[in-house]
């Protein structure tokens, strides 16, 4: 009944004291947690591709956060109509998150093409490169905010939120690019990655603990939640997407570069692991996500 | 000028006939609930009590749908009440995760409450339901502007249901809400709805 009738599960959850969100969860919302992961990962990766010159980086860092801009257009209930999600700038993280997307998704393919013509060192090539770097920070930036600003689900709406998913995209950027640098497009780039990632799981991981500790203490609605990443049905993809996959690979084989070398395939996996568990966090967080109960 | 509703939970029977009157008024689609009535339970026998909460659209002062709608498809107009334009929304739901009272819904796709095909009725009523983009209760806004109270206070039987201006201290609303004490749901988030309850 579930899946065949989402209508019917919508009145049968108005039913439920705890009701859950599913419309940024399930079904065509499901586009909407892929598209935050690829534009996060991919603007990341374009933001430390420049300072390491990876120029593969660059290239699919852009590839990336493209995709992931047509996941959001394809979650749209009318997404002819997209356009007009850069009306409310003043208040709505969605539409600041449309502008600062689309300056990414213009300049960035614009640099690409002038590191094509051979240009690089040219004053139009920095400032073009500018741009995009600004857009994509202001990319990895807005997300957490999208869902922070959620008054509805108490999970969400905290500061830990936007830290989280800043945290998370940074450490997705890194990943991407160890992975192209593993597989060979720039072989010793890896080395100087390497402890940037390692620090950002670990710091990542303190501040899931965090995030989930301070919630647990939010209010019954936010510690329901909790209860559900933690002990309930997301436990699995929490706890083997997120903290095994996640973190502790990654963790445990990158402190192994530290005692020796570590082989590019060994490298491959840690960034793919690295890459599935931010993907599982971000699906956890979302799906967690309960209204408050009503009335009061 | 600022439309409320005060709701007498004494008076409410939980007949559902403001849901039904809403669906009839508004001919919302399957799954689609502008106003819906739940039934809470307290105490433990014999002494039980059982008190219906109708649900709608709180055209919040605040309204935090309003406040993340990237289109301005939500608007609030000059009377509190705050709307949606169908033709602005791009269906991205920002506005139900920011309804902390979960009283939007989303439309994905054409349906009717019949199979194989829709009723006069759903044909006709449909025309004014968009897919893709989210609906929510207006407070009747076309009967308003004939003078008419909203189809769930002019049909509750019990008429435990008033409507008035909440800016005019004179108005009944806001006597009850006075003289009654009037509750608010969730007061603490600071969206100040215009609907109020009355205690059971």
């Amino acid at each position: 009944m579930a899946r065949a009738e989402p209508f019917q599960v919508r009145v049968t959850d108005l039913r439920e004291r705890f009701r859950p969100q599913r419309e940024w969860a399930e079904g065509r919302g499901l586009l909407l947690i892929l598209a935050h992961f690829l534009t996060g990962a991919g603007t990341a990766a374009w933001i430390f591709a420049v300072p390491f010159r990876l120029d593969s980086g660059l290239a699919f860092g852009f590839v990336l956060a493209a995709l992931g801009g047509l996941g959001h257009l394809l979650f749209l209930g009318r997404p002819e109509r997209f356009w007009r999600m850069a009306t409310h700038l003043a208040s709505s993280w969605i539409s600041r998150g449309l502008v600062g997307l689309t300056l990414f998704l213009i300049t960035a393919p614009l640099y690409l093409l002038i590191l094509l013509s051979g240009a690089r060192e040219t004053t139009l090539a920095v400032l073009v490169l500018a741009l995009s770097l600004l857009g994509a920070l202001w990319t990895v930036i807005y997300k957490g905010f999208v869902w922070a600003s959620s008054k509805g689900i108490p999970l969400w709406n905290t500061p830990l939120v936007p830290a989280l998913y800043i945290a998370y995209a940074l450490r997705g950027g890194i990943a991407v690019l160890i992975v192209l640098a593993a597989l060979g497009a720039h072989p010793p780039a890896w080395e100087p990655l390497e402890p940037i990632k390692l620090w950002l799981a670990v710091s990542t991981g303190v501040l899931v603990l965090i995030y989930l500790d301070v919630m647990r203490g939010s209010g019954m609605t936010a510690l329901r939640s909790v209860d559900l990443i933690l002990f309930g049905k997301l436990a699995v993809p929490f706890y083997v997407g997120a903290v095994l996959l996640g973190l502790i690979l990654p963790i445990a084989i990158g402190s192994f570069a530290y005692f020796g070398e570590l082989s590019r395939w060994l490298l491959v996996l840690v960034g793919l692991f690295s890459l599935l568990g931010d993907l599982a966090i971000i699906y956890c967080v979302a799906k967690a996500g309960i209204y408050r109960p009503l009335p009061a | 000028m600022r439309y409320g509703m005060v709701i007498d939970l004494k008076k409410c029977i939980g007949c559902t006939g403001c849901a039904l009157v809403c669906k009839a008024e508004n001919a919302t689609p399957p799954g689609v609930l502008w106003l819906r009535v739940i039934k809470q339970e307290s105490g433990k026998y014999p002494q039980v009590r059982r008190v219906s909460i109708p649900l709608q659209c709180m055209h919040c002062a605040e309204p935090p749908c309003l406040e993340v709608c990237p289109t301005e498809a939500t608007f609030q107009r000059a009377n509190g009440i705050v709307d949606i334009d169908p033709e602005k929304c791009v269906g991205c739901r920002y506005c139900m995760m920011a309804c902390p009272y979960d009283q939007r819904f989303y439309y994905a796709k054409e349906r009717t409450y019949f199979p194989d095909h829709p009723t006069p009725f759903e044909l006709a009523g449909y025309q004014r339901h968009q897919t893709g983009v989210v609906s929510k209760c207006n407070f009747c806004s076309p009967r308003l502007e004939k003078g008419l109270d909203p189809a769930c206070v002019a049909n509750c039987m019990t008429q435990a249901r008033t409507f008035g201006d909440l800016d005019n201290p004179n108005s009944e609303i806001s006597k009850l809400i006075r003289d009654r004490g009037g509750n608010q749901l969730y007061p603490e988030l600071g969206t100040n709805p215009s609907i109020y309850y009355l205690p059971p």
